[in-house]
Parts: C-alpha cells; structure tokens; sequence
C-alpha cells in the first residue's frame, strides 16, 4: 500500500463512492422497473431489501452521496482556484465531518427500520 | 554573554550508532518469477542517509544488489525509489527521518508504475518517452536579438518551479492513475510542459497546450497529491497542473 496523504484517500473514496452510487441507481431503477413484470416478482425483490445489508446499506448510500457530492464541490474549488489547492487537506476534513454527520442523521431517522426492518 | 553558552547544548552532528533490519524487494530476471523481499542488518547512523545504508549492503554484504545512483547529491535523480512506502530520493534521505531507534526496519522497493530490470532497477524508457512527448525543448522561431532574449523577474518567476525538476520520476510513479494507465503522460511531463507554456520567450504555446489537452495529457490527472508529496524538489506538483488545466481551459474557450 502506498502511504500517501488525504489527497489519495480522497481520491480513491470519490471513485468508490462514485461506483456505489451507480450501483444503488441501477438496482433502484431495476427494482421499481420490475413492477412491469407484476406485483409477486417486485415484492419479491422488495423483501430482500429487508435483509440486514440492504438496511444498514441505506446508511452507507447516504454517507456515499453525500461525500462524492461535496467532494466534487471540492474538487470544483481546487480546479479554478490556486487557494483550493492550498487548502485542499482541510476542505477534505470538512467533506468527511459532513458525510459522517449525515450517515448518523440518516442512522438516526432509520432507527427503527435498521433494528426491526419494516 | 554568560558562561553557560560557552558549554554546546547536544549537537545535532553527533548520531548514535544503530542498528537497521533493511528490507530490500528483491527480483532477479534470470532465477526469479515474482519479486521476494530480503532482509539485511545494517549498522549505520541516524545521519547517514537511506542511500548510504544500501551502498553499504552492495560493497560489504551482497554485490549482487543492483540499482542507480549518480550523483548522491539529490541533483541527478537517479535513485528515485519506494522507501518506507512512499517515493523519495535515497540519497535526499535521512535515516532519522524514517527511522526512530535502533532495530527498526526499513523498506525499499522499486518505484511503481515501471517495468522491473532487476532489483530496484526499473525501465526509464517509457518515463523518457512521454518527456519527449512534450517537445522539452525552447521554441521561437523569430529573429534572435544581439543580446539574450530578455524576460521580467515577474515572467520568469511563473515558470521558477517547474524548472526546478530534475526528472527522478518520483512523482510519476507515485501517481495512481499512471499505475493504472501507463499512458498518461504522468506529473513529470506535465511540469515540463508547464516550464515551457508558462515561458514567455517560448512560441510554441498553442501547440503545447493541444498536447496537454490530449487523452494521454493533463486531464487524466485526478488530484490525488501523491506527486506533490513525493517530490523532492519540492515542487507544488498538483498546483502547477492545475495551472496547465486552466491554461488549457481558458485558451479553448
């Protein structure tokens, strides 16, 4: 592994969050789509996402969207600004204060859905 | 002053000698199929430098250990390697600042991104090919002056960092998309092309900057600050590449 400093950290977590958010979009899309195939088939679908995964999944997504939209608002600040490069370590600070903030909003409002599902 | 001056407080200069696990990933074409680490015990001081240690394993214990080194004086960069994790010059190095006592151990292996020789030998030639990629070189076509084509201290201050590079390749290979994606022109090259863009006696602006707006160029770069930290120049690395991005941007517009 090699030891670099946030700026790499926050790189790979954009890519990661970025494919995380694609992921979600195109099972959501599958999932609502599969009404087309009647109400059993997307029920069925629908029930998986009480497992565990997709419950604390929820948090993750959140946590995922939030973080790659600030960062790429970061990102923005260090592509047409010399003081955004400067300041890139603490914007990036500021970026994970705020997706961790929303992770336990969102770990908070889903409370009972995360201990007993629907 | 008082007498107690007169007495020197704990000179830097005097180092306690120490003793060094250094781990060397090691990797002979001819016996080897992957790379494999080695362990050599090395008693040295904590203001020797990381290149000193290896010199000493290579003269004394094992001359089989190849890598490059020139000048050892941080000018040639010749012995860009991946020290304790992260790219540095071996001969920029000091023990003391990878080390904290005796008996630690410190890692040395071939920077990444390039083909292993042998050792912690890589090969340079794709690193070469993409600095030639961006035409090094001063153009101006127009009629020289009797003197030296003049310049403000204000317009040769804008390209001051990126003539500073000495080609080492620390940065490139610390770059996680030139690991990936070999044809990226890499942060070496972009600085380059920066020194040259940001000349106001050079001509070929235009043509330096298509080149960077290439899909090999300046967009690759992801900002991941890797070369900047890795740069034992000392160059804004990331900064100066936003600046050619910027250029490129604004002259396209």
């Amino acid at each position: 592994m090699y030891r670099g400093r946030e700026g790499q950290w926050a790189f790979l977590l954009h890519r990661l969050s970025g494919l995380a958010i694609l992921a979600y979009l195109l099972l959501h899309v599958f999932s609502i789509g599969s009404f087309i195939f009647g109400e059993r088939f997307y029920m069925a679908i629908h029930h998986t996402y009480d497992l565990w995964f997709f419950r604390l999944g929820l948090v993750v997504i959140t946590a995922g969207v939030v973080y790659h939209a600030f960062n790429g608002l970061r990102i923005i600040v260090m592509d047409f600004t010399g003081a955004g490069v400067a300041y890139q370590r603490q914007m990036w600070y500021g970026v994970m204060a705020l997706s961790v903030l929303s992770a336990l909003y969102a770990a908070y409002r889903l409370y009972p859905r995360l201990i007993g599902g629907y | 002053m008082t007498q107690a001056q007169i007495t020197p407080s704990t000179p830097a200069t005097v180092a306690a000698m120490m003793t060094l696990k250094v781990k060397v990933l090691r990797f002979d074409p001819e016996k080897d199929k992957k790379a494999h680490w080695v362990t050599y015990e090395v008693e040295a001081s904590a203001a020797d430098r990381v290149l000193d240690v290896i010199n000493h394993v290579k003269w004394y214990m094992d001359p089989s250990l190849t890598f490059r080194r020139s000048c050892a004086h941080g000018i040639c960069g010749s012995d860009a390697m991946l020290i304790n994790g992260r790219n540095r010059l071996a001969c920029k190095t000091l023990l003391r600042d990878v080390v904290k006592k005796s008996g630690d151990t410190i890692t040395v292996e071939p920077i990444r991104g390039l083909k292993v020789e042998k050792d912690l030998l890589v090969d340079m030639e794709p690193f070469f090919d993409s600095y030639k990629a961006i035409m090094p070189y001063f153009i101006n076509e127009s009629p020289e002056p009797a003197a030296e084509r003049i310049q403000s201290p204000e317009l040769a201050e804008r390209m001051a960092h990126s003539s500073n590079c000495i080609l080492c390749a620390c940065c490139t290979t610390s770059c996680p998309i030139f690991w990936v994606n070999g044809s990226y022109l890499g942060p070496a090259s972009i600085v380059q092309a920066h020194r040259f863009i940001f000349d106001s006696r050079d001509e070929a602006t235009q043509q330096r900057l298509n080149i960077m707006n290439q899909n090999t160029g300046v967009w690759r770069c992801r900002t991941a600050y890797n070369c900047t930290e890795a740069c034992p120049r000392d160059i804004p690395i990331t900064q100066l590449i936003e600046e050619v991005k910027r250029a490129v941007m604004y002259q396209q517009a």
